[in-house]
């Protein structure tokens, strides 16, 4: 589970972010990079002191400004089935033989991390697990 | 890496002679009518007021015609659809 996979996924969803200086964003993702920075709607800002609120239609939020996001619960499930089920998928188009590459993506550092040096069906297997 | 996403996530042009508001590191602020920008969020303001921080009534400074450092931008909104409101959590919680 990589943070900006769970991110990527939580698009649309209602979600909480705290800046570095204290000031909380409530809104929806509408869009996210690899950089965290990430674009929200009908936002609801709080000062850091907690007693100014401001309404904003939407807004663009640099990455490294970021302390952490709160996202929903339930995403982590979603997540988790949508990488099981393109695992499942990478195994039973090519057969048998790379059946050990799910386990192997849970992510066995002695095997060389990111499985680049192993070839084709590794490498494949993973891109799609974290991609979709 | 399959190919990496190189589109920006926030398309200014929407905001293209619109005023909009722009936070930076440090917690400067100011406002500004979007003239141009770049894919860094290097930006042209012009009209700019500056949200002066500090104790007391809101003070704001008048700036012009500005140009916009893209890497010190920390927070940018339309001012469009902004507006200071009641605590909206307290009803929820």
């Amino acid at each position: 589970m990589l943070p900006l996979s769970l991110l990527n996924a939580a698009q649309n969803k209602p979600m909480l972010v705290e800046l570095k200086n204290g000031e909380t964003f409530n809104g929806h993702l509408v869009n996210c990079d690899n950089f965290m920075n990430i674009t929200l709607r009908e936002v609801y800002q709080t000062n850091a002191e907690g007693d100014r609120f401001w309404k904003l239609k939407e807004c663009y939020i640099r990455g490294s400004t970021i302390k952490y996001l709160r996202v929903p619960d339930t995403l982590l499930d979603a997540v988790k089935d949508e990488q099981s089920r393109a695992r499942e998928a990478g195994r039973s188009a090519r057969g048998a033989h790379v059946s050990g590459a799910g386990a192997r993506g849970r992510g066995a550092p002695t095997r060389g991390g990111r499985g680049a040096v192993r070839g084709g069906p590794v490498r494949g297997g993973r891109g799609r697990g974290r991609g979709a | 890496m399959d190919k990496p996403k190189r589109e920006a996530i926030l398309d200014l042009a929407k905001y293209a002679n619109e005023r909009i508001r722009v936070k930076f590191t440090g917690g400067r602020e100011v406002t500004g009518i979007l003239k141009g920008y770049d894919q860094l969020l290097n930006l042209v303001l012009d009209e700019v007021e500056e949200q002066l921080q500090g104790e007391g009534e809101p003070k704001t400074r008048s700036l012009g015609l500005v140009v916009l450092r893209g890497p010190t931008v920390t927070l940018l909104s339309p001012v469009d659809g902004w507006e200071e409101i009641a605590n909206p959590f307290v009803a929820q919680e």
